[in-house]
């Protein structure tokens, strides 16, 4: 068997990640800003829903196969319900629906050589249950997961999650209101898209950065527009009830769009 | 975990069960217990211009002994639906909090809202669910569940018995212990008061409960009456095509001045 030989389990597992991220590589990223009023996601989507509400505070986005994403979507409204009928909604934390859930979840699919993986990167945002306490996760196609504050994005190649955070974080959007966070983070969307249409990144981390300063990230956007359409979601903690998850409406996304489309 | 989308399905497979064994030597009316059961009592909801009215009285009640005063028997269980309890608060709440959460879960992971006739389905069958309970005495949930159908523009009310049988009401409901007194009253005031409930104004509904409240609690030791000295007002919300909303204590005050004094 595969697993009494290590070299061919190391080939299966490399095999494995270049064939995921081959699949990955053309997906449209989602980004994640924290503004004045809350936690905003963004992606362009083509046509079905990309960005989900798992719980009263918790949104997820995705880049990936379609049913994949369905599948760990739904193994996270599962695990959120579980907990916030079996403790209360304020047991519900990001931080146990990756370290419990996704994160174990993806990574055992990822290993099991005989079984597909996930094709799916996700991010995920958590508005904090007092003033502060908001958080971003990522949980990448092998399991591997990171926390963020502020900003995180996941792109079709891992290069953009950098390009795009850095990006956000020196827009500095905390005291942004909505339009202006929803414009940095299109901008920060172009710069991954960018990342995942080139036939090669530099390895080396400045010389990537002194690509992506050439690029033209608004272009790439204003290029996506022709055939896609923005998604936004917010996580807004002056809404009205216990879930504060709502999709930003169309006419607030129109006039962002229509300038970019100028 | 369950792939078939529902929340209580879901439940079960991680291990949650209803207390569905019936407990040796507890007879019919819970003779037998070694305590009293404690019990909600009058809930009641009504019809009005904008949508429906519920309301429920704060006493829960233990045999003869008054348990507690300050009883939230109206409970929120979506943007649009309430249920108000009568009879076991241990197993009404834990119903609504299954029934909250399966409509949330539902919507969220199937990302549609459940339809009406789905919601009072599930609400049915975990009411036949508790059957066990109930048939021993001393765990029945006699809700009302009232909602507002956004589709056919109406608000909706319908009461269950025992077994989840459901049923829909034109005008109005009430159950619980204080209902006997107040049902021919609400019969009589929609029927030949010159104001039929679906027209009536917001605030003369609400005017309207808080009578009602009274006359049960009047003819009904184990409904908790408003009083000024302890001013623990009733429980009141409305439902419309807006979502549903609390009336606050101080409005009811006003209300209850203008209606009571």
């Amino acid at each position: 068997m595969l697993l009494d030989e290590p070299y061919r389990f190391a080939e299966a597992i490399a095999n494995r990640r270049d064939y995921i991220e081959d699949q990955l590589r053309d997906g449209s990223p989602v980004v994640g800003v924290a503004f004045a009023d809350g936690l905003l996601m963004v992606t362009l989507k083509g046509g079905s829903q990309k960005l989900f509400e798992a719980y009263d505070r918790i949104g997820l986005g995705s880049v990936g196969h379609p049913t994949d994403i369905e599948k760990l979507r739904q193994s996270a409204v599962d695990l959120a319900h579980v907990i916030g009928f079996n403790y209360s909604d304020a047991d519900v934390t990001l931080q146990q629906i990756v370290h419990f859930g996704l994160g174990p979840a993806v990574k055992s699919a990822f290993d099991d050589v005989i079984r597909s993986p996930y094709i799916a990167r996700v991010l995920l945002a958590e508005l904090g249950q007092d003033d502060g306490g908001s958080s971003f996760f990522t949980v990448d196609y092998d399991g591997t997961f990171h926390r963020y504050e502020s900003a995180a994005a996941i792109g079709g190649v891992a290069e953009a999650d950098g390009l795009m955070r850095e990006h956000i974080l020196a827009a500095d959007p905390s005291s942004h209101a909505l339009s202006d966070a929803l414009s940095v983070a299109l901008d920060a969307w172009g710069l991954g898209r960018w990342a995942g249409e080139q036939d090669s990144l530099p390895p080396d981390e400045e010389e990537l950065k002194a690509a992506a300063s050439e690029a033209d990230a608004s272009a790439v956007v204003r290029e996506a527009l022709r055939t896609l359409e923005v998604e936004a979601v917010v996580l807004d903690p002056a809404g009205s009830g216990k879930t504060k998850f709502r999709h930003v409406e169309p006419e607030e996304i129109e006039s962002i769009v229509s300038s970019i489309r100028e | 975990m369950s792939d078939g989308g529902d929340f209580f399905d879901l439940l079960k497979s991680e291990g949650y069960q209803f207390p569905a064994n019936v407990i040796a030597g507890v007879e019919g009316d819970g003779k037998g217990l070694p305590f009293h059961p404690t019990e909600g009592t009058t809930i009641l909801a009504l019809r009005y211009q904008d949508g429906v009215v519920v309301a429920g009285d704060r006493r829960a009640t233990a045999g003869n002994a008054v348990l507690y005063d300050r009883a939230d028997k109206v409970i929120p269980i979506d943007r649009h639906s309430v249920m108000a309890i009568s009879g076991s608060p241990a197993m009404a709440f834990e119903i609504a909090r299954i029934l909250e959460h399966s409509f949330q879960y539902h919507r969220r992971r199937q990302l549609q809202e459940m339809s009406i006739e789905a919601k009072l389905r599930r609400l049915s069958l975990l009411i036949r669910d508790n059957l066990p309970m109930a048939v021993q005495g001393i765990g029945a949930v006699i809700p009302i569940f009232a909602t507002y159908d956004t589709r056919g523009d109406v608000g909706r009310i319908y009461f269950y018995d025992a077994l989840g049988a459901q049923f829909e009401v034109t005008d109005f409901a009430t159950t619980g212990s204080g209902a006997a007194a107040i049902r021919g009253v609400m019969y009589y005031t929609n029927r030949w008061s010159g104001t039929p409930y679906p027209e009536l104004s917001r605030d003369d509904a609400v005017g309207l409960s808080l009578r009602l409240l009274f006359t049960a609690a009047e003819y009904d030791s184990a409904t908790g009456r408003y009083e000024r000295s302890t001013d623990i007002p009733p429980t009141v919300k409305t439902i419309t095509s807006e979502g549903q909303d609390d009336i606050g204590e101080d409005e009811l005050r006003d209300l209850h001045t203008r209606f009571l004094d």
